[in-house]
């Protein structure tokens, strides 16, 4: 199916265009129920089997190689189930040899990684505003220097926690922001998805 | 008068700099930031960094205080020689350490620092060279400027404010297009009913989302009854109701809706 098809087709599925022929008795929508998840199984002392970090060395196919920063050689699959983001959704071919990734899926037999989701360059960054321009924030990082590069349509901004806008006018100098962003690999630039302050 | 002029400019920045190591806020988290512990062995960096502090008041006061001599210049300056070695060695043996010269928060240490010291070198080695004759209060005022400019202590003081000025004046980033974020859409979806029914199903992030009309579609990857299935959720753009939020489990490769969520109705229709 082509992409606008499929997205045709999930539209319909949703706003309740197309017969449901499953017409299985999902239990209530308590939440109770959402705690009902058959819970992981995993030995506190080794490293969680079904998660990846790293630098990807190289991409073969559909495979991306990854080397971890304990120098752990990952090989992950990426599939049509796969849910990609690099700043926003994405699709594969936006993903390149040098960039940073986390990748939760299950680990396959062979020491493969069937990955459920990767998130390419994320970072993370409790900072302080420093300075701003046109499209830029200047962060204090912990005493490192970080540019946040602000993507027209795509930035957010969460104040006070409330529903994210995309006005960040009511950022301010010299005040504290959580960053969540996509890393330019091997610079001191992110490029900023959700900025988090108070206002 | 240029020369005298830097013996009080290098006394006030001494009685600065070592009235912050000595009276200070927190000096033993100030001395903890530096690399002065590498330096003279750990436990002892507290220490160290009060008898800097000790030493820049004592040289401070036999410049202030006449008469004006050659050999107070002379420790000035060897005191900053030795200011300057010792960021040189504190940027290669720590890169992240404070600099410490006027108390903490002036971040690691960069070219600011670097060439703050190295002016105090100069000054200092011009005081040395100071005559009887009288200083010029405009020379010191604009001796101590520079100074104060290339101390990233003392940003918040006189930079963030006028930052701060600018911003309020005129915004950089107001006048961005104004359009419903995914972030709201994807919050939306996590506090509706719709998603407590199907969360435990889901097993990816964010797949794929879209919008048309008043509505916005995000897709997860799902797994059910050991079958790759895809969960879509549709959201309304121009208000924050989370009840309102409609999701169909479907299955891709049959084109089959096997399960829908609407807001009034009950689940699992056939």
């Amino acid at each position: 199916m082509s992409s606008l098809g499929r997205r045709r087709f999930l539209s319909s599925a949703a706003l309740g265009g197309a017969a449901v022929v499953g017409a299985t008795a999902f239990g209530s929508v308590a939440p109770e129920q959402a705690l009902a998840s058959p819970s992981l199984e995993l030995d506190p002392a080794l490293p969680d089997p079904n998660f990846a970090e790293g630098r990807i060395s190289a991409i073969t196919g559909s495979m991306l190689m990854v080397t971890g920063s304990d120098r752990t050689l990952h090989r992950i699959h990426v599939t049509d189930g796969t849910s990609l983001w690099k700043l926003r959704p994405t699709t594969f071919d936006a993903i390149k040899v040098g960039d940073g990734l986390y990748a939760r899926g299950l680990k396959l037999d062979d020491g493969t990684l069937a990955a459920d989701s990767v998130w390419v360059n994320i970072v993370n960054l409790t900072a302080h505003i420093t300075a701003m321009e046109r499209d830029v924030l200047h962060l204090d990082h912990h005493g490192d220097r970080v540019v946040g590069h602000v993507v027209a349509g795509t930035t957010a901004a969460v104040y006070n926690d409330t529903p994210a806008v995309s006005d960040l006018s009511l950022l301010q100098v010299g005040k504290h922001v959580q960053v969540i962003g996509a890393w330019r690999p091997d610079t001191n630039e992110v490029d900023i998805a959700t900025v988090f302050a108070a206002a | 008068m240029l020369l005298s002029s830097q013996v009080f400019v290098v006394a006030i920045v001494l009685a600065w700099t070592g009235g912050v190591k000595l009276f200070g806020p927190a000096p033993g988290l100030a001395a903890r930031r530096t690399a002065l512990d590498r330096l003279v062995g750990k436990g002892r960096e507290l220490t160290a960094y009060r008898a800097v502090g000790v030493v820049e008041l004592l040289i401070a006061a036999a410049l202030a205080l006449p008469p004006v001599e050659f050999a107070e210049g002379l420790a000035a300056t060897a005191l900053a020689l030795g200011f300057v070695a010792y960021l040189v060695y504190a940027r290669r043996v720590r890169p992240e350490s404070d600099c410490g010269c006027m108390g903490g928060k002036g971040g690691p240490i960069g070219w600011r620092s670097l060439s703050r010291a190295c002016l105090l070198v100069l000054a200092s080695a011009m005081a040395a060279g100071a005559g009887q004759e009288a200083a010029s209060p405009l020379v010191v005022l604009a001796g101590l400027a520079v100074f104060v400019a290339l101390s990233a202590e003392l940003d918040r003081y006189w930079l963030l404010p006028l930052r701060r000025l600018r911003v309020r004046l005129s915004h950089p980033l107001a006048g961005l297009p104004v359009r419903v974020p995914l972030a709201a859409g994807v919050e939306q979806v996590e506090r509706s009913p719709a998603y407590r029914a199907v969360a435990g199903l889901l097993r990816s992030d964010v797949r794929d989302t879209w919008t048309e009309g008043e509505w916005r579609f995000v897709s997860y990857s799902a797994r059910y009854q050991d079958r790759a299935a895809t969960v879509v959720f549709a959201v309304p753009t121009d208000r924050f109701v989370p009840e309102e939020v409609q999701a169909a489990l479907v299955d891709e490769s049959t084109e089959e809706t096997l399960w829908r969520f609407a807001p009034t109705a009950s689940v699992g229709l056939a």
